[in-house]
């Protein structure tokens, strides 16, 4: 930490227009009440785009159930494709909003309050999504309640050992958690809705969802509690999700994947995603609701600092795995990181290290870590580079392992992409549809922390 | 039915509720009555027929043709349906195995595209029609005594049919007969014309050798004698063989042969005859011909070695090498007083296959065929192109084509005629060393068939007597006295006509021929050769053969044309590029494939490609080659020129990676015999006894198990196509190929662990791991352990999440990535008829489901119900495999590793036993013997200097 003195907290994180209660109620709510005033047209045009791509997500899984799971790129030995480095980038993508919520809840973080409401909307649809890719991509997906241990006349229940049954246990759960701390965080703020809503529906509308909130002391009390219990349930959650999805590839035999570092590594990862996710996200949030009074250069730039330190433990996770490799002694480890740097996916390894690894030491510098248009490009380079990092994972094992006679190289089709670059569309579609019902920012939380600053 | 005609015609406008309601009844009074008998009398199933169990598998010896001669087979029918071929233990070119074309018989059966009824160019007419029109043209010829008169076929060996023909030729003497194959063996009859002055089959004696050269012969290669070499060979390959066969091989492409030996000399094929010299001279003590210094060092070692194994040394010349050369062989042989035998040849062809089709086309040209006969053979597609006959066939005024497929010779016939297959049909064969046995028919005709022997009856004009009559009527001339009845039941039983091999003919001594140094070809020469899979294009329309892979490319679904490595440098050709060769007005456009051991200034292709009427398999796959061969020289064709087009294909391979650098050696050990001898194992021998920390599993029953043989894997693929058609593995055509896939649950993985030497092959099936990593992943428990030791996939439960094969570190699962057996089969291998070869006793596979080997779980449990019927466990080498009974060199042993006194356990005692990947821990029941090879110290000495 430097020694110049640092600007009031209050500065670092709101700008004037936003510092009273009232506007931020009226900065937030506005959109959602006074429509006709409020020009749509950005909204419309993304809008338009999400759901052609959401269309295009729909056609995909028409054609891949009715068709087979052939369709994508898949083969013999990389049995394993695009849909679960998507499925993994998803869950990861997942991970953030809660880190956000709890996480720097618990650590007194108070500048998450404006962004923590869309981070959590990004987690529940993240989470949502990748739920959706390892249905998709088993053989026979409408058989896929049968890891569930439902009562069945063969008395056959799921196989505990597999670590795709506990995967299944933690994707549900992180999904159930999600909705219920999502939704008990915006209670406060429908209220809010409720009380300035000028018209019949949205003030039933929002009444109905707001559980009859009061905003009285006992309220807050009870709700306080209950939010700083579940934070705490959180942490413990999402760092069990991610390390269970690393499990998905640690709990087996296979060269690259048999690793004791994959669950905090995955973790790490999950969350350097998800952060690179929620600086876009709060981009265009920050745009699209003009809501730069609550949102300032300096969120962005503690959540650089954030995704810096998070890629230098990507890097000394490869490091570590290169190491592991070689000190194994495994012939198929070692061939298999000789086949990551030379071998027919090189390229894609190679601008993995790149986005991961090297791209975000440019955080080192105030300067860029200040300008949004740095932070964000940067952001977006990070989650391709952790897209790439989860395809890598999946097609380097499989394509080297053991026996040389099997090795093979995956082409991805049509399909793949299509389902990979729609669901993006789906996500965005989702995330509008939201931002047109629901406040983007906790009002309460953003009134809260202006309140604690300004009486420091 | 006559109550539905009654109702009004409901017109749309017309229909209210009640009329909708009356409509339904009927359409339920409709459905209920269509489940009626049928108004024929129908006869009830009551009394079996004796010993028909229903769905209990029975065996019926039977005979296979290839290239003319007999394969015995025992087929398995289930309920009337073959489904599965084996060998036949009694039948010398069988001794209980199959090759690949036997296996992929059944599928031919039930090829969807065969011929089903007899045609003309426009129509499809009656077998009376076809009488009528050919009973009239009998007339015309019998006017001019057959003048006008030619049959053509195949080789013939089955006596019946011999005795027919030889019968028409009689009744028509100026009629003339040619037979031909298009993978000739002209050039080895031709030779013992030379050596001996009489025209005779030379039978080697392998089992009785010590050292074989070969001089681009292929004995374990595909052909009609692969089983009974490649028998032979192993029982001289085993660690007990006393003295263990050391193979030497000079050849100008790879074949299995030279995968097979201990030295291989990669020779361009007009040096051969040079080497062949050397070693002549080496031997006799006279000047050599001038030679490179590896190549003269490689022939004194083998002159060496042979002369010092007088006695038990062969020479072998393959068929694709000069008469001289041949001729020359013979010589060295009788110098060496070798192990061969000679006898006359089997098939009544006098004349020698080019010369039969050089007749035929003069014969054309000057007009004197009026009346031709082309009984299973396919001149249009498989001549050589020199002779024109693909246009001259059609301008017969009265052609008849009688063929398994309406093939491009019946596109140029008036007559297109199906033929039945082999097990529709009665005939005899004999095999390549002349003993003969019966062709029995497991099935009526699927379609309106007949055999080459009703369609030479009808040529013959009497009232003609079924096949299965006159076969009896040549069997029975040839006996006198006894029972023929009871002789003739035992034959079929036997599957072997007793005591019918060909006679050993004394030859005395061969002349030694004069051969000449020969100069290499400057240019680029073109060799050909018979297809692994395909043959001589014969099968090109057979699924399982067009999936089977070459066995050093592991190419399926077509070929390349083979470079050397050095000939692609020179060229500037990059593996798999699509290049242009051409000879005169013939040209071939294929991917190159450039590969290590191909001799330089020679590229190679197989035959049997580029067909354009053989069905939905085969049509356009691979390019045909015939077009560039010529009379003169049907194997070699000097000074062809080759052109790259710089366009690069995805080649459908089932495997991509060849080389095993390093510590990968350790994935497929190979020992010296002197390091055996000096104690040395394979790296991963001693896997049982490694530390885990699990409690070991105690199988109290059957502890089932494999141990393979990499010495005796020759590299044939029998195993993986006896599996296909045992297992019922769908075919995914060369689409899902090119994409990684395939659903072989058996695969030969060929690997290079010393670019050196030759290759090595090792047969993958599943490992049954004790310790599976496939089935802790499963989430579903679907891939579960047996109290006996299998690792079972439970198709039922599975819902494709393929962690198993993920986990799997030999990948030996199988997904169904489409319904490759359920509904989205690869072109027409959806219909009916092929899903009459299907084994009952195996599921048939869904979408999205995950597969692999079973040890053949179906044949154990066969076994045990035999063994529950007389309280009795289950006797060592009760279960064999489909794998298994189909190797023709016994490298696959299966069986009860829990009992002291098995074959497998002794084999698992061996000291170059080992475990594929046993350091992992898994614990596979599935264990190999390291290979063995015998290289002669003085070529090593050689090599380090």
């Amino acid at each position: 930490m430097s020694l110049q003195a640092e600007p009031p907290e209050i500065e670092r994180w709101t700008e004037p227009p936003g510092r009273s209660y009232l506007a931020i109620s009226e900065l937030v709510a506005a959109p959602l009440l006074e429509r006709r005033q409020w020009r749509w047209r950005a909204w419309w045009i993304a809008f338009g785009i999400a759901s052609g791509l959401t269309l295009i997500m729909a056609i995909c899984m028409s054609w891949l159930f009715a068709t087979g799971v052939g369709i994508f790129g898949n083969n013999t030995t990389i049995v394993w494709g695009l849909p679960i480095a998507d499925y993994v980038w998803w869950i990861g993508i997942g991970n953030a909003g809660t880190l956000i919520s709890s996480m720097l809840l618990l650590m007194r973080q108070r500048w998450r309050a404006s962004i923590n409401r869309f981070a959590e909307a990004m987690t529940l649809f993240a989470a949502t999504i990748a739920g959706l890719f390892p249905i998709m991509h088993l053989g026979r997906p409408e058989y896929f309640y049968w890891l569930l241990p439902y009562p069945n006349t063969m008395v056959v229940w799921p196989q505990w050992r597999s670590a795709l049954i506990w995967d299944f246990w933690a994707i549900s759960s992180y999904i159930l958690f999600s909705i219920l701390f999502w939704y008990v965080g915006l209670i406060p703020d429908l209220a809010t809705l409720r009380d300035r809503a000028k018209t019949a529906f949205p003030r039933s509308f929002y009444g109905a969802l707001a559980l009859g909130w009061r905003g009285s002391a006992r309220h807050w009390y009870f709700y306080e509690h209950y939010h700083l219990t579940m934070a705490c349930l959180a942490v413990p959650l999402v760092v069990s999700l991610h390390s269970v999805v690393g499990m998905d590839f640690a709990a087996s035999l296979m060269p690259g994947w048999q690793e004791s570092i994959f669950p905090p590594y995955f973790v790490v990862g999950a969350m350097y995603s998800g952060f690179a996710m929620v600086v876009l996200l709060t981009a265009l949030v920050r745009w699209g609701f003009n809501l730069q009074p609550l949102i300032t250069a300096e969120h962005f730039n503690v959540m650089a600092k954030i995704m810096l330190a998070a890629s230098i433990i990507m890097g000394l996770s490869y490091l570590t795995e290169w190491f592991a490799a070689w000190y194994h002694g495994e012939r198929a480890e070692r061939w298999l990181v000789g086949f990551e740097f030379t071998g027919g996916y090189a390229p894609v390894y190679w601008c993995m290290l790149l986005f991961n690894c090297i791209v975000p030491q440019l955080f080192w510098f105030v300067r860029i870590r200040c300008s949004i248009v740095a932070v964000v490009v940067i952001a977006i380079l990070i989650n391709v580079g952790m897209w790439l990092e989860r395809i890598e994972i999946v097609w380097n094992t499989l394509s080297h392992d053991f026996l040389p006679s099997m090795w093979r190289i995956f082409i991805p089709t049509f399909w793949d992409w299509a389902l990979l670059f729609s669901s993006l569309g789906f996500f965005g579609f989702l995330y509008l549809l939201l931002a047109r019902i629901f406040p983007m920012v906790s009002m309460h939380e953003t009134r809260r922390l202006i309140y604690e600053e300004s009486h420091q | 039915m006559s109550q539905v005609k009654q109702h009004p015609p409901a017109s749309p406008s017309a229909l209210n509720r009640r009329a909708a309601l009356k409509l339904l009844g009927s359409g339920l009074a409709l459905t209920l009555s269509s489940c009626g008998r049928p108004h024929e009398e129908i006869v009830p199933y009551v009394e079996m027929p004796e010993g028909l169990v229903p769905g209990v598998p029975m065996k019926f010896a039977t005979t296979l043709a290839l290239a003319g001669y007999g394969r015995g087979a025992l087929a398995i029918s289930v309920d009337g349906r073959p489904i599965k071929i084996e060998g036949n233990p009694r039948h010398p070119a069988s001794l209980g195995a199959t090759d690949v074309f036997a296996e992929a018989e059944i599928m031919s059966l039930y090829d969807p595209d065969r011929a089903k009824a007899p045609r003309t160019k426009d129509d499809v007419v009656t077998w009376d029609a076809f009488a009528q029109a050919l009973f009239a043209q009998m007339q015309q010829e019998k006017a001019r005594h057959g003048a006008g008169l030619r049959i053509v076929t195949g080789r013939i060996t089955s006596p019946t049919l011999l005795r027919q023909i030889n019968a028409l030729l009689t009744q028509y003497p100026e009629a003339r007969w040619y037979s031909y194959e298009p993978i000739s063996d002209d050039a080895a009859f031709d030779g013992s014309m030379l050596a001996y002055g009489r025209r005779l089959a030379a039978l080697p004696r392998l089992a009785d050798a010590a050292v074989v050269l070969s001089l681009d012969a292929d004995p374990l290669g595909a052909g009609p004698r692969q089983i009974a070499d490649a028998r032979a060979f192993s029982q001289r390959r085993t660690r007990q063989a006393q003295p263990f066969l050391r193979l030497y091989t000079v050849e100008p492409e790879w074949t299995l042969t030279g995968a097979n030996s201990d030295h291989r000399l990669a020779l361009h094929p007009d040096l051969i005859r040079n080497f062949a010299l050397a070693v002549t001279a080496q031997m006799q003590g006279e000047n050599a011909p001038d030679l490179p210094d590896p190549v003269a060092h490689f022939a004194k070692i083998c002159a060496d070695d042979l002369k010092a194994n007088k006695s038990k040394a062969l020479v072998l010349v393959g068929r694709r090498q000069p008469p001289e050369l041949h001729a020359l062989g013979h010589w060295l042989n009788a110098q060496l007083n070798a192990p061969v035998d000679f006898i006359a040849p089997a098939d009544g062809n006098p004349l020698g296959d080019a010369q039969a089709l050089q007749t035929l086309s003069r014969d054309l040209d000057d007009g004197r065929v009026e009346t031709l006969a082309i009984v299973g053979a396919n001149p249009v597609y498989d001549t050589p192109a020199d002779l024109g006959l693909a246009h001259k066939i059609g301008k017969v005024a009265f052609s008849v084509h009688l063929g398994l497929h309406e093939n491009e010779t019946a596109d140029q016939c008036s007559w297109r005629l199906p033929m039945s297959h082999t097990l529709e049909s009665w005939s005899d064969l004999r095999a390549f060393d002349g003993t003969a046995s019966i062709v029995q028919p497991l099935i009526l005709p699927l379609y309106d068939s007949r055999q080459a022997h009703d369609l030479l009856g009808l040529m013959a004009g009497t009232i003609a007597p079924s096949a299965y009559d006159l076969v009896r009527q040549t069997w029975q001339a040839q006996r006198s006295g006894g029972d023929f009845d009871t002789w003739w039941k035992q034959t079929l039983h036997d599957g072997v006509v007793a005591n019918s091999a060909a006679a050993r003919v004394a030859t005395g001594a061969p002349k030694r021929p004069d051969v000449k140094p020969a100069q290499a070809a400057r240019g680029l020469s073109l060799l050909l050769g018979a297809d692994p899979s395909v043959w001589d294009g014969r099968f090109a329309n057979n699924a399982w053969l067009q999936e089977c892979p070459h066995p050093f490319t592991k190419e399926v679904w077509g070929h390349g044309i083979y470079l050397s490595p050095g000939d692609a440098r020179r060229l500037n050709i990059a593996d798999r590029e699509t290049i242009e060769v051409w000879h005169d007005s013939a040209s071939l456009r294929a991917p190159a494939r450039v590969r290590e051991g191909q001799a330089d200034g020679v590229i190679a292709v197989e035959l049997g490609y580029g067909r354009t009427r053989a069905g939905a398999i085969g049509n356009g796959i691979g390019v045909n080659a015939y077009p560039l061969r010529t009379t003169a020289s049907p194997w070699l064709i000097s000074d062809v020129s080759l052109r790259g087009t710089g366009e690069i294909r995805n080649v459908p391979l089932l495997q991509h990676n060849f080389d095993l650098e390093g510590d990968g050696k350790d994935l497929y050990p190979v020992l010296t015999l002197a390091e055996l001898a000096q104690g040395k194992q394979p790296p991963d021998h001693d896997y049982e006894n490694r530390p885990t920390l699990y409690a070991k599993v105690n199988y109290d029953s059957y502890a089932w198990a494999m141990v393979i043989d990499t010495s005796l894997c020759i590299g044939c693929n029998a195993c993986v196509v006896a599996c296909q058609a045992e297992n019922n593995v769908p075919v995914i055509g060369p689409e899902e190929v090119a994409m990684g896939r395939d659903m072989h649950w058996l695969r030969v993985d060929r690997y290079v662990p010393d670019p050196e030497r030759p290759p090595g092959f090792q047969p993958v099936p599943c490992m049954h791991c004790e310790q599976a990593p496939c089935e802790p992943v499963c989430p579903v428990a679907a891939s579960v352990h047996d109290g006996e030791g299998l690792n079972a996939q439970v198709y039922n439960r599975c819902i494709g999440t393929r962690f198993c094969q993920s986990n799997c570190p030999y990948k030996v699962r199988r997904f169904n990535w489409f319904g490759y057996a359920d509904g989205q089969e690869y072109a027409d291998l959806g219909a009916d008829s092929v899903r009459a070869s299907h084994n009952p006793d195996v599921t048939v596979r869904g979408r999205g489901v995950m597969e692999k080997c079973t040890y053949c779980i179906q044949r154990i449990n066969r076994a045990r119900h035999h063994a529950e019927i007389v309280d009795q466990p289950i006797p060592d080498g009760a279960v064999v495999t489909a794998c298994q009974a189909a190797c023709p060199t016994r490298a696959i042993t299966f069986g009860n590793r829990n009992s002291k006194a098995s074959a497998i356990t002794a084999l698992r005692r061996e000291p170059h036993h080992y475990a594929l990947l046993g350091h992992l821990g898994t614990r596979p029941r599935t264990t190999y013997l390291a290979r063995l090879r015998n290289p002669n110290p003085a070529m090593q000495e050689k090599a380090q200097a």
